[in-house]
C-alpha cells in the first residue's frame, strides 16, 4: 500500500534513526533496508532520503564518512551519533505513544 | 550526457547548497546512488531503457529535491549571505570614500585652499559615513534581494543597529538617512534607466541637484557645492559598479 507523504514526513527521522543505531549504511543501503523490514510498505523516495540525512547531519543526530566498502566501492556511510542515540530513543517512545493515542481513537466507537 | 546525470544536473543547479566542496560531495552521492542502483537493476535483468525510467520516477521531481536540500542549508546560506553583504558594504564603502575623498582633496588643491585641514575635518568624517550609509544600502538592496525573501526587513534591521551604534557612539545620524535615500536613489536609477551613459547621467544630475537643495549654498558657494556633488555622482556611480561587480562574484560563489 502506498502511503501518503505527508503521514510519511513526520516518521522519516524516526526511521532513520532506528535503521542507524543498527549500524552504520550508506543511502542505498538505507533505501534496501528500509524496503525489506517493512516488507515493502515503505519505499523511500531518493529525493526525500538525501536531503533527510543531510538535515539529521546537520543537527549533529549522524556522522558520515566516505570510505571503501566491502563491494570495494566509496560510499559515504552515516552513523549516529551518541546525541542521535538518544534522540532514536526518544522518538521510539513518543511514536509508541502517538500511535498508541491514534489507535485508542480509531478504535472508538 | 546520461539522462541521469542530467537529473544530478539539475537538482544541483536549483539546491542552492553553500560552498562548491559540499555541492562536489552532495554530487558524489548522488552519482554514487545512481551507480549502486543501476547495478542493482542490472542484475535483475532489467533492460537499460526500464532501468533509467525507474531511476527518474525514484528521484521524482528534480526541482522539488532540490527545494529539500534549499530547505536544508537555509540558516547557512542567509548567514554566509549577511557576512558577504557585510564585507562587499565595508570593502565598497573604503574604495568609493577614498576615491571621493581624493577628488575632493584635488579640488581643494586646485581652489587653493589646505588640502589636510579639508581632509581631516567633521566634514570628511561625516561624508565618510554617509558613503558607507549610501553603500550598505545599494549593496543590500542588490545583494540581499537577490538572497533574502524580505531585503527590505534586513536592511531595516541593518539600518536600526546603525542608528543605534551611532547614537551609542554621539556621530551624527542624519547622514545615515541620508545615506539610505541615497543609496536607494542609486538602485532606482540603475532600475528605471538601462543605458549606462544615461544612468550616470541621471546619478549626476540627481546628486548635483541634492546637494544644493539640502544645504543650500549661497550664490558664491553654488558652483563649488554642485562641483563637489558631482564629484560625489561620480563616485557612487563607480560604487554600483564596483557593488554589482562583487554582487556577481558572490552570486557564483554561492
Amino acid at each position: 500500500m502506498e502511503i501518503d507523504r505527508e503521514l510519511l514526513k513526520g516518521s522519516i527521522s524516526l526511521l532513520l534513526l532506528n535503521l542507524l543505531s543498527r549500524g552504520e549504511m550508506y543511502g542505498y543501503e538505507i533505501l534496501q533496508a528500509a524496503t525489506v523490514r517493512s516488507a515493502n510498505a515503505f519505499e523511500f523516495k531518493e529525493g526525500t532520503l538525501y536531503p533527510a540525512l543531510h538535515q539529521l547531519e546537520k543537527r549533529g543526530l549522524v556522522r558520515s564518512q566516505w570510505r571503501t566498502g566491502d563491494n570495494g566501492r566509496e560510499r559515504k556511510y552515516y552513523s549516529l551519533t551518541s546525541k542521535g542515540r538518544k534522540a532514536a530513543q526518544k522518538y521510539e517512545r513518543q511514536w509508541q505513544h502517538l500511535t498508541g493515542a491514534v489507535n485508542a481513537v480509531l478504535g472508538s466507537k | 550526457m546520461t539522462r541521469a546525470e542530467r537529473l544530478i544536473d539539475e537538482i544541483m543547479a536549483a539546491a542552492r547548497i553553500p560552498s562548491e566542496r559540499r555541492r562536489q560531495e552532495v554530487r558524489r552521492e548522488l552519482r554514487a546512488h545512481v551507480e549502486d542502483f543501476v547495478g542493482s537493476c542490472r542484475q535483475s535483468g532489467r533492460s537499460e531503457e526500464d532501468i533509467e525510467r525507474l531511476l527518474l520516477d525514484r528521484f521524482g521531481d528534480p526541482q522539488q529535491v532540490a527545494e529539500q536540500f534549499a530547505c536544508v542549508y537555509h540558516g547557512e546560506r542567509a548567514v554566509l549571505h549577511f557576512g558577504w553583504f557585510l564585507i562587499s558594504t565595508v570593502v565598497v564603502s573604503l574604495i568609493i570614500s577614498a576615491a571621493a575623498l581624493s577628488m575632493q582633496a584635488g579640488m581643494m588643491f586646485g581652489l587653493g585652499a589646505s588640502v589636510l585641514a579639508a581632509l581631516g575635518s567633521r566634514h570628511a568624517i561625516t561624508e565618510a559615513l554617509d558613503i558607507a550609509a549610501t553603500v550598505a544600502t545599494y549593496v543590500g538592496l542588490v545583494s540581499l534581494g537577490r538572497f533574502f525573501g524580505y531585503p527590505l526587513a534586513v536592511l531595516a534591521v541593518v539600518t536600526a543597529g546603525l542608528f543605534a551604534l551611532f547614537a551609542a557612539t554621539g556621530l551624527p545620524t542624519q547622514f545615515i538617512v541620508f545615506g539610505f535615500l541615497n543609496g536607494a536613489l542609486l538602485r532606482g536609477i540603475q532600475v528605471a534607466v538601462r543605458r549606462r551613459m544615461l544612468q550616470f547621467g541621471a546619478a549626476l544630475a540627481c546628486l548635483g541637484a541634492l546637494g544644493i537643495l539640502f544645504f543650500h549654498p549661497s550664490s558664491s558657494a553654488v558652483v563649488v557645492t554642485a562641483a563637489s556633488w558631482l564629484m560625489m555622482g561620480t563616485a557612487y556611480h563607480l560604487m554600483t559598479h564596483v557593488a554589482s561587480r562583487m554582487d556577481r562574484v558572490l552570486a557564483a560563489k554561492l
